[in-house]
């Protein structure tokens, strides 16, 4: 604890002691971690010093910034959106920091011991055709998907054999039912069925995520020491919710652009099973070179996660439009649509972007230009997307778990 | 609401032109063979950025200038080669690679030489950062001779192009860091605890000659003594084509008959050079000269 002058408070320190006005009445608590209008009432007050919380290794608004700006250092700085995302980025590692954050060092971010793990194949000698190959040869797709798929695909199905469908699966159901009652419904009344759901969202709508869900499922099994899951699931998730966002922002199908956010690193997911050790070397490769993890795939496989989602998504028969988005998302001005290409590119950059405040180490992609403008959104835009995410985000993720 | 009281800016280096980007980058490249790609621009800028800072200097040009013409070059170049290459290891790093060759090749080169009656063995280290690798190196040899050490001339030519980092790896003195992928047994066996840190064994550091190299300079990697194993592990991926064609060509001169070339876990020669017979070991692969 120590008095410090109020000249030399400055936002993002912490109250160790109530503040009193002169009349004695308690003006801010102690834990109140200060922001720019309490220094400025401070200081029309007129009161002389107030006492601060010491935390050790107390981050400033500066670190904070340089500590975002290196997750920056791939992107063109002079974009205007990307000045927003940054803006938005640093204020959520500052405002984390504040709450007794420690900010990562270099030998944190690079540390893990992976010696353990082996690859199915040996250096280049894995096309993602082979590495497709092996898990699809190996172990069979839920059947439940096949059946959901065939009925998105056929005119003929009826709400109510979809429900039947889906609720014939309890985890899946039960899933389906905490997703339709979390914030990005936000219900009036709440849904305890699967037939009520589908009313409420429309029946392509349900078994689209039912479909996201099963595919996304299958991975559950990947040991958690393998990568860091709960990180991996949490950008996916992140990226799942505000494609949502952005989709109905765009008029786009919101359903869809959930499951392909839920479903965009895939490919990741396979390489994770498939190349553990090559997977791990791209990752530290990216973390020291500070390049987004998709260029260092790229350098030290010579392929990236979505050249492996083409040919797996392929081989599931996953819906064209999905399936687009989510391969090219890394290109989105390949993308058959290329307003769903963007939409899901910037959802992946943003989720990037608001997961360095949860240790994300990655650096941010770079946002392609001309999908920004096929977006036809202002910079300033991005504050009030963020602000729905934060609203509907952790409530969502705890359905999901 | 926010908790910055003035408004900040992703950028916070001087912009670098693309002319100039091109300049820099044509002159690392010609001097070490490292490859920047133009989508790391930013990246540059902002390396580079307090390096202008701290020199004075107003643009890159000027950087570019002091880097070919002026006598502070060959001292600059020092640092230039401490802002662009990284520096990632351990010791015992991809141990499944190192055990493999443990059992497989050393097992064999060194029964080869004991064949020939000569008790040598050279190893060059390419690229060898702070020393880890060749250290790590010099511990597999002494496990697999035991008792037999004392009558060999074990030599292993550690090579790397940072100055900083050969100075490290001479000290031989290693922090925590160091230790992520090592095991408390192999701790204790090869090393001397020295305050908080820990200190190779002097009788393997022995084993090891360091000298700052650059990979592109012909002459300087002809130098280097013949050896039957080289090991270059994760300094190809920053090389272009054409570079890692010519420090294969290299390697295949630099290595005795029947010697070994190891790459880096996710690396080949594929596409590279054709001169070598790939061999697999268990966890990685190795390159025989006939």
């Amino acid at each position: 604890m120590a008095l410090i002058q109020t000249h030399e408070v400055k936002p993002g320190m912490v109250l160790a002691a109530d503040v009193l006005s002169k009349d004695g009445r308690v003006l801010f608590t102690a834990g109140a971690v200060l922001e720019p209008w309490h220094v400025q009432v401070l200081k029309t007050l007129g009161v002389a010093g107030v006492e601060i919380a010491e935390i050790e290794a107390v981050v400033t608004p500066d670190q904070a910034a340089d500590y975002t700006r290196a997750a920056f250092l791939y992107v063109n700085p002079d974009h205007p959106a990307m000045q927003t995302l940054f803006e938005i980025a640093a204020e959520r590692v500052l405002r984390r920091a504040t709450r007794g954050w420690v900010l990562p060092d270099v030998a944190t971010r690079q540390a893990r011991n992976v010696e353990h793990l082996s690859d199915v194949f040996g250096p280049g000698q894995a096309s993602p055709e082979e590495i497709v190959q092996h898990e699809t040869e190996l172990a069979s797709f839920p059947d439940l998907y096949f059946r959901l798929k065939e009925m998105l695909d056929s005119p003929k199905s009826s709400a109510k054999r979809i429900a039947d469908l889906i609720s014939g699966d309890v985890g899946l159901s039960a899933k389906l039912l905490r997703l339709v009652n979390s914030p990005i419904y936000a219900p009036v009344s709440p849904v305890d069925s699967v037939a009520r759901a589908v009313t409420l969202i429309g029946t392509n709508e349900l078994a689209t995520l039912a479909l996201g869900i099963t595919a996304i499922n299958y991975f559950q099994d990947i040991p958690p020491e393998l990568i860091d899951m709960p990180t991996f699931w949490r950008h996916s998730l992140t990226c799942a919710v505000l494609a949502m966002i952005l989709a109905r922002r765009q008029g786009l199908p919101p359903e869809r652009f959930f499951t392909a956010g839920l479903l965009h690193d895939v490919g990741r997911l396979l390489l994770f099973k498939k190349l553990p050790y090559a997977s791990t070397e791209a990752m530290i490769h990216a973390r020291e070179n500070f390049l987004p993890l998709f260029e260092a795939e790229r350098i030290l496989l010579e392929f990236d996660h979505t050249d492996v989602s083409k040919v797996l998504l392929a081989e599931w028969k996953f819906p064209e439009a999905m399936a687009q988005a989510i391969n090219f998302h890394h290109d989105p001005m390949c993308a058959a649509d290329p307003q769903s290409g963007a939409t899901l590119h910037l959802a992946d950059i943003m989720a990037n972007a608001v997961g360095i405040a949860d240790g994300g180490m990655y650096a941010v992609p770079d946002l392609d230009p001309a999908a920004w403008d096929e977006l036809n959104m202002q910079p300033t835009e991005l504050h009030s997307l963020i602000v729905e995410f934060d609203a509907q985000f952790e409530k969502t993720l705890a359905a999901f778990l | 609401m926010t908790l910055f009281s003035s408004s900040m800016t992703l950028r916070a280096a001087t912009p670098i032109s693309d002319a100039e980007f091109k300049e820099l980058r044509d002159f690392i490249y010609q001097r070490s063979g490292i490859w920047v790609d133009e989508k790391r621009k930013y990246l540059f800028e902002n390396r580079f950025h307090k390096r202008l800072a701290t020199l004075g200097l107003k643009s890159f040009d000027e950087y570019v200038k002091l880097l070919k013409f002026d006598p502070r070059s060959a001292e600059e170049m020092k640092t230039l080669w401490e802002i662009i290459t990284t520096n990632e290891t351990s010791f015992f790093r991809d141990i499944k690679q190192l055990e493999s060759f443990q059992k497989v090749i050393l097992g064999e080169v060194l029964a080869e030489q004991r064949k020939k009656g000569k008790l040598e063995l050279n190893i060059w280290s390419a690229g060898c950062s702070s020393g880890e690798e060749p250290y790590t190196l010099a511990m597999l040899i002494s496990e697999s001779l035991g008792l037999e050490l004392p009558k060999w001339k074990v030599l292993i030519s550690a090579v790397d192009l940072s100055p900083a980092m050969i100075a490290k790896a001479k000290e031989a003195t290693y922090g925590d860091y160091a230790f992520k992928t090592t095991t408390e047994e192999q701790k204790k066996k090869f090393f001397v605890p020295e305050g908080a840190n820990f200190k190779v064994k002097p009788e393997l550091a022995r084993m090891v000659s360091f000298q700052q190299m650059n990979l592109n300079d012909d002459a300087a990697v002809r130098r280097v003594p013949k050896s039957q194993i080289v090991f270059c592990r994760n300094v190809i991926i920053y090389f272009d084509d054409a570079m890692r064609t010519k420090v294969a060509r290299a390697f295949y001169d630099n290595l005795l008959s029947g010697g070994y070339l190891l790459l880096g876990h996710s690396e080949t020669l594929h596409k590279i050079s054709t001169a070598f017979r790939p061999k697999f070991i268990p966890g990685a692969m190795a390159y025989r000269k006939d």
